[in-house]
């Protein structure tokens, strides 16, 4: 039933299973079970799902309350419709193993980067802090 | 009524908890499936013949017993109760509807389907909460079917009509079996309708408006539309068009309280929102021992008063941009206000920019200060086109004569000093000859700035080029006109020989090279060193 005709909300959306992504890159999984007009939302049963590669691992984490301002995207999840095949479960402790090589990883190349640069008397420019624009 | 304690054995609760899964699927299906049954008065009156017979045994399935609370009460035992059992146990005081228990569960199935097939705005789900009806084991030989099912449909609740579901939409059938299992969840309806109610009631207050700059776009296209469609409707005979679009005024109330207090003399301070009482004396105390944190806040100052400056200029430039819109809009006796509003503000625009009392001179501390910022460049690229002429000539001026130092902050900035090119290049062909050499001569300003200017820059580059080529078209467009002078050859030789000078490597590539420049250096170069250029513009060009 449309609550607002002509408009969108979430009033539709409420007990239903969910997958958020936040701005701070987390994936959330739960059922939507309040919001407010800021669209903070509450999460029951939730459970962050980290991607690595193709495997993933969820963490339970009980009951969440996102902020309305972090949320990126919002979407109903179709229970019925089976988990995808090409992603692989795995344990909790792979994959934060799996993670932590990825961050470092990641951090080899930037100080790679970083040195190549300063090696050719380029430099990054780094966000000037006090110019907001 | 019997009560259903002695008959309530163990057995049967756990065989009902257990096999809830399976006689919801059959009462599914029943009810919608394959095995419906159509015809329910018929079906009653089958049953109720059978039942007085030999008890609901005989039709364990199509027929299910929901007992009425009281004689649910003294359970066995309680831990066994599974939440839902609780919640029907609380709610169901609630949901005693009008009709007398001796109301069969025929009734009862039917008005399951019609609240399963409504689309009320009621909540269905907290209707399905105390509705869950409870398969407890096979019934007691004596088949009493009691408690009074819970009509707890929404208001508007039309007598029994025979729904078959079978011909529903398979994603309606889907919705429906939806919502069925929903209600098992316990923690469904955390929010209550009240609270459901009370984010939308915000949400449509966001809506109502009666500003065009604040309307939501969305909405009022889709009334506008739905509007033309019921205009369509009706007869078209009648041609009004209401293009006007007409919002209810949100009224305004006042809230006024006024305290009164026998023996009070005169009128009794109230604080609230609008004049909020001062409660604390805060104090700001800054400790500046350190100096180069005294230093790093005068930068600080510095840039917020630039960037505040920014920002008024932006909400006047709005303005006159958004002037011609609002024109058009505002009916004839405003008209003249606006136009004097619009004035005043491309006045204030061209003054914040000025230098003291000089007409025509932009303030070089100021121009630079804007041009610092990110914004400040985006907000003198859109202001350039509403300057008035002299005035844009003297700020793109500053702009050359300061060259260098944007340049570097514009490092920073990732390029956005190349927003400016167009309004820049616009203004650069509206010159005057001599106006040209004059912007020559500060692009070069002195020792060396061009071929600072020429190194790391595009814009510099590419300023460069449509200062000369500009004077080129002029000089080919008009043979006569004043440009061979002594002033404006030495600029340009000079200029050519900074080319010259300059390595094609750190040569930025412009933004575009305009095609007549070879023509000019052909004036003024002999073939070798022509060639020399050419080459290098190619190759800058192509990087």
């Amino acid at each position: 039933m449309n609550y607002v005709p002509g408009t969108a909300s979430l009033i539709d959306d409420i007990d239903k299973k969910h997958l958020v992504l936040l701005r701070d890159g987390r994936t959330l999984i739960g059922y939507l079970r309040s919001i407010d007009q800021f669209a903070n939302l509450v999460f029951h049963q939730t459970v962050e799902r980290i991607h690595v590669g193709k495997k993933f691992g969820d963490i339970p984490r009980g009951i969440f309350i996102v902020r309305g301002e972090n949320v990126v995207l919002l979407g109903e999840m179709d229970v019925d419709k089976p988990c995808d095949t090409i992603l692989q479960q795995v344990s909790i402790e792979e994959i934060l193993e799996e993670q932590r090589l990825q961050q470092q990883a990641k951090q080899e190349t930037e100080k790679v980067k970083l040195q190549v640069l300063k090696d050719r008397g380029l430099s990054v420019p780094k966000a000037d802090n006090l110019d907001e624009y | 009524f019997q009560s259903l304690d002695d008959d309530c054995t163990l057995e049967e609760e756990d065989d009902g908890l257990i096999d809830e899964e399976d006689e919801i699927d059959q009462f599914n299906d029943d009810t919608f499936g394959a095995g419906a049954i159509d015809d329910w008065q018929e079906e009653h009156k089958r049953l109720a013949e059978l039942d007085e017979r030999d008890g609901l045994g005989a039709h364990p399935t199509a027929v299910h017993v929901r007992a009425s609370v009281q004689h649910r009460f003294p359970a066995p035992f309680p831990e066994r109760l599974s939440p839902n059992t609780l919640l029907n146990m609380a709610n169901s005081p609630l949901c005693r509807g009008p009709f007398p228990p001796r109301v069969g569960p025929v009734l009862s199935q039917l008005q399951r389907a019609q609240l399963l097939n409504s689309q009320g705005p009621g909540p269905p789900l907290l209707a399905g909460a105390g509705f869950r009806p409870f398969f407890g084991g096979p019934p007691p030989p004596h088949g009493h079917r009691m408690g009074p099912p819970p009509p707890h449909g929404p208001p508007n609740h039309t007598p029994p009509i025979r729904h078959n579901t079978t011909h529903l939409h398979p994603q309606h059938r889907r919705m429906l079996t939806q919502r069925m299992q929903s209600r098992r969840d316990p923690y469904s309806n955390l929010m209550s309708q009240k609270e459901k109610e009370w984010v939308t009631k915000i949400q449509m207050m966001q809506l109502q408006s009666t500003d065009p700059y604040l309307d939501d776009y969305y909405y009022q296209n889709y009334y506008e539309k739905m509007e033309k469609r019921q205009e369509k409707e009706r007869d078209s005979s009648r041609k009004e068009h209401t293009t006007k679009l007409i919002t209810p005024q949100v009224a305004k109330v006042e809230h006024t309280y006024r305290p009164q207090f026998a023996g009070s003399l005169g009128k009794l301070t109230v604080s609230s929102v609008n004049n909020p009482r001062k409660m604390i004396d805060a104090v700001v105390t800054t400790r500046s021992d350190d100096e180069q944190e005294k230093r790093e806040k005068q930068v600080w100052n510095k840039r917020r008063q630039v960037l505040y400056t920014v920002e008024k200029m932006f909400s006047l430039l709005l303005e006159v941009q958004d002037f011609e819109k609002r024109f058009v809009q505002t009916p004839e006796e405003d008209r003249d206000a606006l136009l004097e509003q619009h004035k005043s503000n491309t006045e204030q625009l061209s003054n914040s920019l000025q230098d003291g009392d000089w007409e025509d001179r932009v303030s070089d501390e100021q121009c630079v200060m804007i041009m610092s910022v990110r914004k400040g460049k985006r907000l003198v690229a859109r202001l350039l086109p509403f300057l008035p002429a002299a005035q844009a000539a003297a700020v793109v001026m500053a702009i050359a004569r300061n060259l260098p130092a944007i340049a570097k902050k514009d490092k920073q900035d990732q390029q956005a000093l190349c927003c400016l090119v167009e309004p820049v290049s616009a203004v650069i062909q509206s010159l005057s000859s001599s106006a040209l050499t004059d912007l020559l001569q500060e692009l070069q300003g002195g020792e060396g700035q061009l071929a600072a200017a020429l190194q790391n820059k595009q814009f510099g580059v590419t300023l460069l080029f449509l200062i000369l080529s500009e004077g080129e078209r002029m000089q080919s467009s008009d043979p006569n006109c004043q440009l061979m002078d002594d002033n404006r050859t030495e600029l340009v030789f000079s200029v050519t020989r900074e080319l010259l000078g300059v390595p094609s490597s750190s040569l930025a590539p412009p933004l575009f090279t305009p095609p007549n420049l070879l023509s000019l250096f052909s004036r003024y170069v002999d073939r070798q060193r022509l060639e020399l250029l050419q080459d290098k513009l190619i190759s800058a060009s192509s990087r």
